[in-house]
């Protein structure tokens, strides 16, 4: 017996995508590439930051153009309801009503506001899982405080553990737990729910305070404070028990740009195979480096020479060079060399082109796992704004089209 | 007794420390986790940090932390009636989860322990293999740690200071987003199953399952063909990124239209510890309310401000330092100013809003034999299910603590018989 392919996890399932910016819709988008049908209700009241983020497409205007939003919101349906108008809460609920799953990460003040707390949500419809993403939670003194992504990294220890010691912590770049761990905790919490939902019948709540998701990832570093008081710190690139471990800069390529490889030691073993692959440099015949202890104790002289062996080599050759020996390693790779020179990722077919109606055909991320019965897709591009508000209203909502302009007239749809 | 929402649910766990966390999230939701370990071991054991700082494979905090709430037992793969064993223990299963490399998996193929045969054995078997970069492609063979993993990614080239070396995420992120996505993949095909009787093989490959972390960078590319460097701290406007304050640091968004109270408040609050300079005085208050989101992207209007932007950064940098984290975070806050503190382990511990949600747990974890139990104040649950809450049920198994009751009672080998393996090794 096998799947047949166009079978998926989460047919059936349909979410009211209540969120905005990273953490929601991301979670939502991969519940869509499994199967389910994803509502992402949206207005020009409160339009989502993404949609008018960068980078746009060059010569496009508007609320289509912005790869971020669109990478996020691939395989939704858009539809648009002002949530402060009167009459739009009954138009929610007529959702909530249809949908198994009501996913959100706005703050606790607006499910307050708009009537979407647990207990509404129940009260229209008794099984609904409904997952809330607030940055610190739906309770606590601290609940209202301000934050979002870029807050995110710095309050939950991954700035002051990530980066150059001597330096002061200014975060790694993207507003990182944003974009995986929140969403990929919230859709975890999600199919959980719906294997007790099937065996149980009851809906539930998820509550998924951002603080408290990216910190769970951080146990090691926090036990060590509860356990032995110790604070630790960031110290760059180093392991705790690999050496040497670190990334190294190497030749640049012929335009000129910075190349730089990542290379891991975790064993005696691996240190001799790469000193049989650096068989001229200074450092393969130093006995002094033969042990993890001797690396070890003379980490920083041996960064630097290693520094020095790579400086001479291709990124590219030395990483293929090490990896036949048996060596982890890798170029340490930009957005140019992911999408146009990573033959392994193209060979994968990890990302995925889909032609979209205003900025062609354009990049998208694929499913965050493999399914091989049934694999995950993406059916169609991010959806347009409002594209699908008439035919939600009507189709899933059961409006007659007199009802929907009315409801229009009235500004509570557009 | 409160439901839980894998209740019923076994999964055998073979992973190293690529696959613990994915092994941890099930566990925590309430499957029946066994970790099934080499004979001596999974080597991993002895990883940093340590219990009092004192190295053994019954003492590290990593391995505690991702490994709480599952049994172990132990089996010799290489031997015969080690694979005899393993398959009757499969037979229980639903869910596999294992992280071998593609010359792991070959050995392992010769000792015929192949997936697709555990598959046909037992057809609504779930099997997760987590790789570093999936089980084809050119690269399938390459050996992956976290740095590599986050190098090939497109991450750590966006990570770090423009005039430094490229950086990593700290806490082995990458295994994290293997365990998300090893765990996503197991539960969707496990719905699947449930319903139709079906398995299937799940793959995670550790470098695209990282990939969404660039942000931008991989669309950038697309849209613009320019390649999204790593800026560090790119201070476009004073009151926007790390300060230094008394006793650390903290992270500040602060006047940004839009988001929070106006520059006036900040001013005020500088003023009322005397530090506000001449920023209170009418012109200067003038120009602050005419800012708006355009100066944060436009260079030109940046450079028609330029004197009192600095002016503006070097007095509210003076005023940071002159207070605490705490202080700065919580009085800010109240004043609807976006102020985060750089927190450290030690901030995330005595932090009173996880507290008054008693986010963290009290675990009793035995180590070395003869030594008393550690008594952890240990992490919570990334999330709260109101009908099948988390929770750590029992602390990290020793090497083989549950031979007897998983072998015996629940497989059903003879007790004389595992004795006889013992004997020969095989467990």
């Amino acid at each position: 017996m096998t799947l047949t392919t166009s079978q998926r996890p989460l047919d059936g399932i349909r979410v009211a995508d209540f969120s905005w910016f990273g953490a929601g819709p991301i979670a939502a988008r991969t519940l869509a590439d499994f199967g389910a049908e994803v509502i992402r209700i949206e207005s020009e009241a409160r339009v989502d930051g993404l949609r008018i983020g960068e980078p746009i497409k060059p010569g496009g205007t508007g609320y289509n153009v912005c790869a971020y939003f669109n990478n996020f919101n691939a395989g939704k349906r858009s539809f648009l309801l002002n949530m402060s108008m009167d009459g739009a809460r009954a138009v929610a609920y007529r959702l909530i009503e249809r949908s198994d799953i009501f996913i959100s990460n706005l703050t606790p003040r607006m499910f307050e506001r708009w009537g979407l707390r647990y207990e509404d949500l129940c009260s229209i419809k008794p099984d609904i899982i409904a997952a809330y993403q607030p940055m610190l939670g739906l309770w606590g003194p601290h609940r209202d405080h301000a934050g979002f992504g870029a807050v995110l990294t710095p309050t939950t220890g991954i700035s002051h553990l990530s980066g150059d010691p001597e330096r002061k912590p200014v975060g790694v770049g993207t507003n990182y737990p944003d974009y995986v761990i929140n969403p990929g905790h919230t859709v975890i919490a999600i199919l959980a729910a719906l294997r007790h939902r099937r065996r149980s019948g009851h809906g539930q709540r998820i509550e998924l305070a951002q603080l408290e998701s990216v910190a769970a990832t951080m146990g090691p570093a926090l036990l060590d404070y509860t356990a032995n008081g110790v604070v630790q710190s960031r110290k760059g690139n180093q392991s705790s028990w690999m050496c040497p471990h670190g990334i190294y800069q190497c030749a640049n390529d012929p335009a000129g740009r910075e190349r730089w490889i990542a290379i891991a030691i975790s064993s005696d073993q691996h240190w001799a195979s790469l000193c049989t692959v650096a068989d001229s440099a200074a450092f393969a015949s130093d006995d002094r480096f033969g042990t993890l202890l001797g690396r070890r104790r003379h980490e920083s002289e041996l960064n630097d020479i290693v520094s020095e062996w790579t400086a001479g080599c291709d990124a590219a050759s030395l990483a293929a060079t090490l990896q036949s020996a048996g060596v982890a390693a890798s170029v340490v790779q930009d957005a140019e060399d992911i999408c146009e020179h990573d033959e392994h990722l193209t060979a994968r077919g990890y990302y995925q082109y889909i032609d979209h109606p205003e900025t062609g055909r354009s990049l998208y991320d694929g499913p965050i796992v493999k399914l091989h019965g049934a694999p995950g897709r993406l059916d169609t591009p991010a959806p347009l704004f409002g594209n699908h508000t008439y035919e939600v209203a009507v189709d899933v909502l059961g409006y007659s089209a007199e009802e929907v302009a009315e409801l229009t007239a009235r500004g509570v749809l557009s | 007794m409160t439901p839980t929402a894998l209740d019923g649910v076994r999964v055998l766990d073979l992973s190293s420390e690529m696959g613990w966390y994915a092994g941890k999230l099930l566990a925590d939701l309430g499957a029946d986790v066994i970790k099934v370990e080499p004979v001596g071991g999974d080597p991993a054991r002895a990883r940093p940090p340590f219990w009092l700082g004192q190295p053994g494979r019954e003492t590290s905090l990593r391995f505690w932390y991702f490994n709480a709430n599952k049994r172990s037992v132990t089996v010799d793969l290489q031997q015969f009636d080690g694979r005899w064993l393993f398959g009757r223990l499969v037979e229980t299963a639903d869910i596999v989860i294992e992280s071998w490399s593609e010359s792991e998996r070959a050995a392992l193929a010769t000792l015929e322990i192949e997936p697709a045969a555990y598959l046909e054995q037992r057809p609504s078997l779930v099997w997760a293999s987590i790789t570093g970069f999936g089980l084809d492609g050119p690269k399938a063979g390459w050996e992956v740690t976290d740095i590599v993993a986050q190098a090939a990614s497109g991450i750590a080239t966006l990570a770090g200071y423009p005039d430094g070396a490229p950086m990593r995420i700290a806490g082995n992120q990458a295994y994290i987003v293997a365990g998300i996505s090893a765990s996503q993949g197991a539960m969707l095909a496990l719905l699947q199953a449930e319903a139709s009787g079906i398995g299937q093989r799940v793959e995670t490959s550790i470098q695209e399952a990282f990939s969404i972390c660039q942000e931008t960078a991989h669309l950038q590319w697309d849209f613009l063909r320019t390649s999204r460097e790593r800026v560090g701290e790119r201070r476009r406007l004073p009151g926007i990124g790390t300060y230094q304050t008394r006793d650390g640091y903290i992270f500040s968004m602060v006047g940004i239209p839009g988001f929070g109270a106006p520059w006036s408040e900040v001013i005020n609050w500088m003023d009322e510890s005397g530090l506000a300079g001449d920023l209170t005085e009418q012109e200067d208050l003038e120009t602050f309310a005419k800012f708006d989101l355009r100066i944060l992207l436009d260079d030109a209007e940046q450079a028609r401000f330029a004197p009192l932007l600095e002016r503006t950064h070097e007095l509210l940098s003076r005023f940071y330092a002159s207070k605490t984290s705490v202080e700065l975070y919580e009085e800010g806050q109240s004043r609807r100013l976006l102020i985060g503190q750089v927190a450290t382990p030690a901030d995330l511990a005595e932090n009173q809003h996880l507290a008054a949600r008693e986010w963290w747990l009290e675990l009793n974890q035995p180590t070395t034999l003869g030594r008393p139990d550690a008594a952890l104040k240990f992490p919570g649950s990334p999330y709260r299910l109101s009908e099948t809450p988390t929770s750590i049920r029992r602390p990290a198994p020793r090497i083989g603590e549950h031979n007897q009751e998983v072998w015996t009672a629940e497989v059903g080998i003879p007790a004389a018989d595992l004795l006889a393996f013992a004997g020969e090794g095989a467990i």
